[in-house]
């Protein structure tokens, strides 16, 4: 018992920031679930961490107050994204939501009232283990109950073929307008678990290298269910933590090989529900046949 | 005046590198239709190899840049069989090419962390030409004149070779429909592996001059050079190399300018504000034609 | 008697593709409660205007009115609300979704519940959601598919597809229902079966449009057609008249007067 404890103990901050990865990784998993490759959620992340860190900071908030405010925010920032670019092609929607997280950063840098500036703001409180579960638990239960909601049946639809999706009453523009609002808000409440994680934010924190290995971790955990997103996210930050053991230097070029591998041979993720299905076809096909002979 | 002409010059010489960056990464985004995020430590490694080049072996000049030319060539070749060519037979999209690219970029930036020992390498100034040239009353650093020249030499010698050689509309006719084009005779795998190289040299030379000039070889290269020299290739357009010069140039000046008034971020904030504008008002760009269509 | 009222009217509907007009002033009515065919060679235009109807494109001049409103500027979704429902040329069911998954997405429309409530797994919102998973097996039931809900649509046999796709657009309940070259690739057994479910169908109360190349299914299924080529209309009516129209006969068979000379050359 004592040896799991001590493991807990020495392993506890990794599980904590894989629970902030996974919370990215789902906040885009809400987009890319309707055919949107956004890297927004960086830029949500941030209104959520700083406004959450500020609040604290300068009004004292608690952290059950915190970090509804947090998700608020994202989930504004998140309406006036998708109002801006949902118009654009997909193609061009990346692009610019790249462009958007750049700009943010510049923003972040030249408001050193809000963010601390080149600076950054040191946050004194840390979220324990356990309200990151619970947040945890939370989003990935409204991530289980949308799967199984006629949003849920919508989403795929959209993203599979969102012209034939719209000849069956769908809009798109509509179920991708209520995705954007989940990616604010799961991003804003991410940003704000990250903030009293790090216990130190700054603009540089909610920049590409956050933004690429989200989306890195969505895909790698198989982005056409949201389960993969938590695995993703577990593993692509559980791996470098491993490999520190075995080969220190080498736990980033790990992530990037491991993800080199799951794209090349399983393109579509880990978790991947037509993969079962295609099996299951297999074995009945398999089964005819032996019953034919 | 003089001063306002020097300061001219410094913001065309900027522009310059962000152009001849802009000019390879554009040239996969518009010929192998990938989004490339990797593409930014290719000039990393450039530039890597380029000092180490001078460092272990004393080489000179112009033989280290080769190198690092070269060396940025090659890693763009081997990335590309290694990530993109399995997607090629796949038919994935532009995501899976993203993601993949993705992967490379963190594996090429960690090694090259680590090649660096993480800290920022300078040229010894002994290294490279460091003569001021005289241009009338100006006083010019030779580097910029070459950073420039380099510019103009691979922008004009890509320019021609895509739009006059038979290489070049092999290039086009690949990165279009490469099935249609090796019903045509072209051979697919040979032109998009010259298509990799001639992108990861000509932004590999990048690398290497934005090391020599900027006194910085790290692994933080090749992300600035590869934000900047993304605007310059939506800025200016996507297919036409010229566009990309050209919008690279302004893109440099303008930072120079701005310099005198506004932080460093803030100029940044300005080329990534022009970035963000014209991806949504207007993707194709300045010079860009409006039949572009990457599927 | 059937109903002569006209539920669809396409007058003058002109689409231009660069200089190429796929549609070039096409002018026709389809009757409530009826079977219409759309026929004409390759190319003749017929995908497009099925693609015109369900706001895919919108025409470049001239207008198409549904059960008495007008379709100018309306987004495919809206069109969907309003009654139609198509099938595609080449089946375009979902990837990776099981057939009765596709017919539920067919259903959207007629789910009776929000969205919210959905998500929210209300009591009437599961009422709903059970009901329309009734009448999406119903459906498949009606297509002729049985043991087939389970399994993913993109392992079953063409003719399947094809016939969960049907069941698809039957979900909404719409009033008029297009179907884009339904039978083709089956054999004159599965066409004949289509042609009754087709009849079936009219029978109910719902108006079919349907793109149809094989002839033979036309005169038996079809109560009017409408004969296209190069975009423009060629004949319209019943199909015995249509195909005894003698600039249908040339647009399919060619002028007498060749075929006699290339006899000739014999």
């Amino acid at each position: 018992m004592q040896t799991l404890l001590d493991l807990w103990a020495a392993h506890s901050s990794t599980v904590a920031f894989a629970m902030v990865n996974a919370l990215m990784a789902l906040s885009t998993y809400a987009v890319l679930s309707t055919g949107v490759l956004s890297f927004t959620t960086v830029v949500f992340a941030a209104v959520g961490g700083f406004l959450s860190a500020q609040l604290v900071a300068k009004l004292g908030m608690p952290l059950a107050i915190a970090f509804p405010l947090a998700a608020v925010g994202g989930g504004l920032a998140a309406a006036m994204v998708a109002g801006a670019f949902l118009k654009l092609e997909t193609h061009w929607m990346a692009l610019a939501s790249l462009a958007l997280v750049l700009i943010t950063r510049v923003v972040a840098l030249n408001a050193p009232v809000l963010t601390g500036g080149v600076n950054g703001l040191v946050i004194p409180r840390r979220v324990s283990l356990g309200e990151l579960t619970v947040v945890l638990v939370l989003v990935a239960l409204v991530f289980y109950r949308l799967s199984r909601s006629w949003y849920g049946l919508a989403a795929r639809a959209v993203r599979e073929d969102p012209a034939v999706a719209s000849t069956m009453g769908i809009s798109p523009y509509r179920v991708q307008f209520i995705a954007f609002l989940i990616s604010g808000v799961v991003g804003g409440l991410a940003g704000a678990a990250l903030a009293f994680t790090l216990q130190f934010i700054s603009p540089e924190t909610y920049f590409i290298g956050i933004a690429f290995t989200m989306i890195a971790s969505t895909v790698l955990g198989g982005s056409f269910h949201w389960f993969g997103s938590i695995i993703g996210a577990a593993i692509f930050t559980a791996l470098p933590v491993a490999m520190q053991a075995v080969v220190p230097a080498f736990e980033d070029v790990a992530k990037g090989i491991a993800l080199l591998v799951i794209m090349i041979f399983l393109p579509r993720g880990l978790i991947d529900p037509r993969a079962a299905g295609l099996r299951r076809a297999a074995r009945a096909r398999i089964a005819a046949e032996s019953n034919n002979a | 005046m003089q001063l306002f002409l020097e300061q001219t010059i410094n913001g065309v010489a900027l522009g310059s590198l962000y152009a001849l960056f802009g000019i390879g990464f554009g040239l996969v985004f518009a010929t192998l239709g990938i989004l490339n995020a990797a593409h930014g430590t290719y000039a990393s490694w450039a530039a890597i190899v380029a000092y180490y080049a001078l460092d272990w072996y004393g080489a000179p000049f112009p033989v280290a840049a080769a190198a690092g030319v070269i060396a940025g060539g090659t890693i763009a070749v081997v990335v590309d069989q290694i990530a993109f060519q399995p997607l090629r037979n796949r038919g994935t999209g532009l995501l899976g090419a993203l993601i993949t690219s993705i992967a490379f970029w963190i594996i090429l930036d960690s090694l090259a962390g680590q090649a660096t020992e993480h800290q920022a390498l300078a040229f010894p100034a002994t290294s490279y030409p460091t003569r001021m040239l005289e241009l009338g009353a100006m006083r010019v650093p030779i580097m910029q004149v070459i950073v420039i020249t380099s510019l103009v030499v691979c922008a004009t010698g890509i320019y021609l070779l895509i739009q006059k050689t038979l290489v070049g509309a092999a290039m086009r006719a690949v990165g279009w429909n490469s099935v249609a084009a090796a019903l045509g005779g072209v051979n697919s795998r040979i032109v998009i592996l010259l298509t990799a190289f001639l992108a990861g040299a000509t932004s590999g030379l990048a690398g290497v001059l934005a090391g020599v000039t900027t006194s910085n070889v790290s692994f933080t290269l090749g992300e600035g050079l590869m934000l900047k020299g993304f605007a310059a290739v939506v800025v200016g357009g996507f297919e036409d190399v010229r566009g990309t010069a050209v919008a690279g140039i302004m893109l440099g000046v303008i930072e120079v300018s701005a310099a005198q008034y506004l932080s460093t971020s803030f100029r940044d904030g300005i080329t990534y504000t022009l970035l963000l504008l014209f991806l949504m008002l207007r993707p194709r760009g300045l010079f860009g034609s409006t039949n572009f269509l990457r599927a | 008697m059937r109903d002569s009222r006209t539920i669809l009217a396409v007058q003058g509907v002109v689409k231009l593709f660069g200089g190429i007009a796929a549609v070039d002033g096409l002018t026709t009515e389809v009757r409530q409660g009826s079977v219409h065919g759309l026929i004409g060679p390759n190319g003749a235009g017929k995908t497009t205007m099925i693609n015109l109807i369900t706001g895919l494109f919108h025409p470049s001049e001239g207008a198409i009115h549904f059960d008495g409103k007008s379709l100018e500027a309306k987004a495919p979704q809206d069109i969907a609300a309003l009654g139609i429902a198509r099938t595609y040329q080449n089946v375009r069911l979902f990837s990776g979704m099981t057939a009765l998954e596709q017919v539920m997405t067919g259903c959207y429309l007629s789910r009776g519940t929000s969205l919210f409530a959905s998500f929210l797994g209300t009591p009437a919102a599961r009422r709903r959601w059970s009901e329309s998973e009734e009448r999406a097996r119903g459906l498949l039931r009606r297509v002729g598919l049985t043991e087939r809900d389970g399994a993913l649509a993109e392992t079953l046999s063409y003719g399947e597809q094809r016939r969960i796709e049907i069941a698809r657009a039957l979900g909404s309940s719409p009033k008029l229902l297009l179907l884009d070259e339904p039978t083709a690739g089956m054999n004159h057994a599965e066409a004949t079966e289509i042609g009754r479910l087709v009849h079936e169908l009219r029978d109910g109360g719902l108006t079919v449009l349907m793109v149809e190349h094989n002839m033979g299914l036309v005169t038996e299924f079809c109560d009017d057609c409408t004969v296209m080529n190069f975009g423009r209309l060629l004949a319209r009516g019943n199909p015995q008249s249509c195909i005894a129209d003698p600039a249908v006969q040339e647009a399919y068979f060619g002028r007498k007067q060749d075929a006699d000379r290339i006899q000739a050359l014999r």
